[in-house]
C-alpha cells in the first residue's frame, strides 16, 4: 500500500453527547496514538468517570478547564495520529448550536467531514425517519465549505443491538438530506465508539456490514484528483499566486522574488505572467520552492518567483498566469458577488454595515448590500427573502447562513468558490473589533 | 505485525511527501508575517522546535536575508551548552539577536522571586512581555506544537494576544482557509506558530532530512542525575539532589530545552537524529510528560500560563 501525499484532514461533526469525542479518543487508542502518561492523566483528570474499569476516551479530547467542568467542547481542537497507510489532522469542532463557528473554521481547512448520528436519539416508530436538526446544519455546512467527501458514522449501534435494518433506515434518510444538499459522495458506517466496533474494524456484531471500518474508509479517501494541477485544471484554470511578500536577492540586490502559494493550476519556468491590478506583463525566468530551484511548481507549494524584468509587484497583488485560450474564472475581476455568508460576529449583521474584506492577501473595505436568501437550519432549505422586508428581518445573526450580495471597494481577480477555494473565499472583519465577522464563499 | 511495527516500516516511505506538505504550509505562515506585519521577531530558545522554526523561516526568506531579530528569553539558568550553540548560530548566520534578561526583569523588581533557586519557567512570561513592549514587537513568531498538550491542540495559528499579552480561549478569532485575520489594535500583538501541525516525530524526521544542527544535549551523554516522581533529574548547582536522593550517572539526551530547573532529560543512546526519530516512535510517553515538571502541577498547568502571556 503506498501511502498518501499529504496528511488526510477531517472534521468531526457531532456533539459529546452523540459521542464524538469518545470516538476521537477511540480512534487515537486503538491506533496507539495516546502515550503512557496521557493515559495516566485520563484517570488524574478531575470528573473522571470510569465506566466498569474502561478509560473514559472521551477525557482524551476536552482541552480547557471549563471543558472538563462543564463536560462541553467549547472550541475547535487539532488532533494528529498515524496509521501505517496514512497521516490524519482532526478538527474536532463542538457540535452545539452556538458553536457553527467552529464547524466553519474547522471545515474550511478539511478534506473529510465526519458526520457523527447518534441512533439512540431517533424515533423509528413512523413511515420515515426524522434526522436530528444538528446533523442537517453539519451536512449543510460541509457543503457549503466545499467538502468532497462525507463519512456518516451512525453511532450507538450497541444500544440497538446492532440492528441492520435500522441502520439501512438511517441511511435512507441521509441519503434524501444529502440530495438535497447536493452532497452525491459519501460513506455509511455503523459503529459504537464505545465499544469500539467498526471504528478500526468491524467485529462480529456487524457481519451483515459489507463496508469498510471508519478508519478503512478514511484510509481510502483518494485526495489525488482534486490535487491535480494537471488533468482538468489545464481546461479550466490557469495558475494564481497572491503575492505574499516581495525581497531582494541577498546576493543581487537588483533581483527581486516575489513570494506566495501556487494555486489552481501548476506553474513553470517560461510562463508568461499578468500582474493584478497593473496589468503588467513578464516571463517566469526562476522558481524556487523550499526544496531548491525547480522548473515546474505545484498547487500548494510555497513558492519564490524570479521574473524576466522589473515589474511594480507588492503584496496585495496577484501573479496569474497568462493562458492561449481565455480560462473560465481567470478573467473575472469584479467589486461586486454573490455569495453564501456564514455570519460568525456575536454583533448581528445590519445590511450596509462597513467591514473589512481579506481576499488572498489584499485587506479592502466592503459592504453586505443585500440580503437574498436564508439557510434554514432546521430544514436544510433555502428560503427566499422578499424585497419588501423591512430591515429587522433582514438582520443576520451569530451562525446564520445567508445568501448575500458584498459590494468591495475595489475590483478583485475573483471566482466562483467551486472553481478556486482560494479565489472565491472572502473573510470580513469588522473594522472596530477586528473579530472574524463572517465567513464568504462566493457563487 | 504490530501497528507500530507496520507504521515504522512504512514510515520512511511516507515521510518526504508528508515533510514537504508541512514545510509548505509552514513557510507561507511565514512570509504571511514577513508581509503582514510592521515589526515581527523570532523567538529562538535553541530548542529544537524554535531551531525547526528558524531554519524554516531562512527558507521563507531565501535567497533574500532573513528580515526579522531573533529573540532569546534568558531566564539565567541555561545549559552553558546552549548559549554555546546560540553564539555560533548568530555568527554562522549573521543574525540579529536580541536577549531578554529575567535577571533584568528581576532587577527592575517587575519579577520578584519565592526563593533564589525558585524555577524560573514560569517567570518568563514577564520579561517576553516586557521584551515585545520594549522593543514593540507586533508577531513574536514561536515553535509551540498542537500536539504537545491539550490546551495547545486549541491555539489558532495566529494567536491573538490583547495589551496585557493574555490569550483568551474562549473568544479565539475563527481561522478560515489561509486567510488569516491579522488585524491589530496598538499595543497588541500575535503570536504566531509555523509548526502547529508538526507532531514531535515530524521534527525529528524533519531535522535528520535537513540535517539541522541541534545543541549537543539533545544526544546522548553522560549526566550526573537522581530519580525523582519518575523524571531524571539532572543535578546542577541549581538542581542539587535532595538528602535523600542517590545521585546516579545516566547515558541520557533531552527531549526538550528549557529552562535548566524545571527541564529532564530521558535515558538514551541516541547520538544523532536518525536514532532519536527511531526512539521516538517507540516512545510511550509524551515529549512534555517525559520530561517537563513545569507541567505536571496540575492538569490546566499550561493552559493557565497561556492565560498569563506564556507561549
Amino acid at each position: 500500500m503506498t501511502t498518501s501525499s499529504r496528511p488526510l484532514r477531517f472534521i468531526t461533526c457531532g456533539s459529546v453527547d452523540d459521542g464524538k469525542s469518545t470516538l476521537i479518543g477511540r480512534l487515537l487508542f486503538d491506533s496507539k496514538s495516546l502515550m503512557l502518561d496521557q493515559l495516566d492523566s485520563l484517570g488524574r483528570a478531575r470528573g473522571a468517570q470510569t465506566r466498569a474499569g474502561e478509560l473514559d476516551l472521551s477525557l482524551v479530547t476536552d482541552g480547557l478547564e471549563a471543558e472538563r467542568e462543564q463536560g462541553i467542547t467549547i472550541d475547535v481542537a487539532y488532533r494528529y495520529f498515524a496509521t501505517p497507510k496514512r497521516k490524519f489532522i482532526i478538527a474536532d469542532a463542538p457540535g452545539h448550536e452556538q458553536y457553527t463557528r467552529n464547524m466553519v473554521t474547522g471545515a474550511s481547512k478539511s478534506d473529510v467531514a465526519v458526520i457523527l448520528i447518534d441512533v439512540t436519539k431517533l424515533d423509528f416508530s413512523g413511515d420515515t425517519i426524522e434526522l436530528l436538526p444538528q446533523t442537517k446544519r453539519h451536512s449543510a455546512i460541509a457543503g457549503l465549505l466545499g467538502i468532497k467527501h462525507l463519512v456518516v458514522a451512525v453511532n450507538k449501534m450497541d444500544a440497538i443491538d446492532f440492528d441492520r435494518a435500522k441502520f439501512e433506515r438511517v441511511i435512507a434518510a441521509f441519503e434524501a438530506i444529502a440530495s438535497s444538499l447536493n452532497l452525491s459522495n459519501f460513506t455509511a458506517v455503523p459503529i459504537s465508539a464505545l465499544k469500539g466496533d467498526g471504528v478500526v474494524a468491524h467485529t462480529s456484531n456487524t457481519v451483515w456490514f459489507d463496508g469498510p471500518s471508519l478508519l478503512e474508509a478514511l484510509e481510502s479517501i483518494d485526495l489525488t484528483a482534486e490535487n491535480s494541477d494537471s488533468t482538468r485544471a489545464d481546461e479550466t484554470r490557469s495558475a494564481h499566486i497572491a503575492v505574499q511578500y516581495v525581497t531582494r536577492d541577498a546576493a543581487d540586490g537588483h533581483r527581486r522574488w516575489i513570494m506566495g502559494d501556487v494555486a489552481d493550476a501548476a506553474l513553470n519556468v517560461g510562463d508568461r505572467i499578468r500582474v493584478f491590478p497593473s496589468g503588467a506583463l513578464a516571463v517566469v525566468t526562476a522558481i524556487n520552492t523550499p526544496r531548491g530551484s525547480t522548473s515546474v511548481a505545484h498547487v500548494d507549494e510555497a513558492v519564490a518567483l524570479g521574473l524576466d524584468r522589473q515589474v511594480d509587484v507588492a503584496r496585495g497583488d496577484w501573479i496569474i498566469a497568462v493562458r492561449e485560450s481565455p480560462s473560465v474564472g481567470a478573467q473575472l475581476s469584479t467589486n461586486r458577488v454573490t455569495a453564501t455568508l456564514a455570519w460568525l460576529d456575536n454583533a448581528p449583521l445590519a445590511p450596509g454595515r462597513r467591514l473589512l474584506a481579506r481576499h488572498g492577501t489584499r485587506w479592502l473595505p466592503a459592504r453586505v448590500s443585500r440580503i437574498t436568501r436564508r439557510l434554514d437550519l432546521q430544514s436544510a432549505h433555502w428560503i427566499d427573502q422578499s424585497e419588501g422586508e423591512d430591515a429587522a428581518q433582514t438582520v443576520v445573526h451569530a451562525n446564520d447562513i445567508v445568501e448575500a450580495t458584498i459590494e468591495f471597494g475595489s475590483a478583485l481577480p475573483i471566482a466562483d468558490y467551486e472553481i478556486s477555494a482560494l479565489r472565491g473565499a472572502v473573510v470580513l472583519v469588522d473594522p472596530g473589533t477586528h473579530t472574524t465577522a463572517a465567513a464568504a464563499m462566493v457563487k | 505485525m504490530t501497528a507500530r511495527d507496520a507504521f515504522l516500516a512504512s514510515e520512511f516511505h511516507a515521510t518526504d511527501t508528508h515533510l514537504n506538505w508541512l514545510e509548505d504550509e509552514a513557510v507561507s505562515i511565514l512570509r504571511e508575517v514577513f508581509g503582514a506585519f510592521e515589526r515581527p521577531a523570532i523567538l529562538c530558545s535553541c530548542g529544537k522546535d524554535s531551531l525547526v522554526v528558524l531554519h524554516l523561516a531562512m527558507k521563507a526568506a531565501a535567497p533574500g536575508k532573513l528580515p526579522v531579530p531573533i529573540v532569546h528569553i534568558d531566564t539565567g539558568h541555561n545549559f552553558p551548552e546552549v548559549i554555546a550553540f546560540r553564539e555560533a548560530l548568530v555568527a554562522r548566520h549573521g543574525l540579529k539577536l536580541i536577549v531578554g534578561h529575567l535577571d533584568d526583569s528581576i532587577r527592575r523588581g517587575t519579577i520578584r522571586l519565592a526563593h533564589p533557586l525558585e524555577s524560573r519557567n514560569r517567570h518568563q512570561t514577564v520579561t517576553l512581555l516586557e521584551t515585545i513592549e520594549a522593543n514593540r514587537f507586533d508577531a513574536v513568531v514561536g515553535g509551540a506544537r498542537r500536539d504537545e498538550e491539550k490546551a495547545r491542540a486549541k491555539e489558532r495559528v495566529f494567536s491573538h494576544r490583547d495589551s496585557f499579552g493574555q490569550w483568551q480561549p474562549r473568544a479565539q478569532r475563527p481561522e478560515l482557509w489561509n486567510l488569516y485575520n491579522t488585524q491589530l489594535a496598538p499595543n497588541e500583538n500575535f503570536r504566531v506558530f509555523p509548526i502547529s501541525n508538526w507532531t514531535e516525530l515530524d521534527v525529528w524526521n524533519y531535522i535528520a532530512r535537513e540535517n539541522i544542527a541541534l545543541p549537543s544535549i539533545y544526544y546522548t551523554h553522560q549526566r550526573d542525575v537522581v530519580e525523582r516522581n519518575g523524571l531524571l533529574v539532572p543535578v546542577t548547582d541549581i538542581t542539587p539532589p535532595k538528602e535523600d536522593e542517590t545521585v546516579i550517572t545516566r547515558d541520557v539526551r533531552f527531549r526538550t530545552v528549557g529552562d535548566i530547573s524545571c527541564t529532564c532529560p530521558v535515558a538514551s543512546t541516541a547520538a544523532n537524529a536518525q536514532e532519536v526519530v527511531l526512539e521516538t516512535i517507540a516512545a510511550t510517553n509524551s515529549e512534555r510528560g517525559a520530561t517537563r515538571m513545569d507541567d505536571r502541577a496540575n492538569d490546566a498547568a499550561m493552559e493557565r500560563r497561556k492565560k498569563e502571556g506564556y507561549f
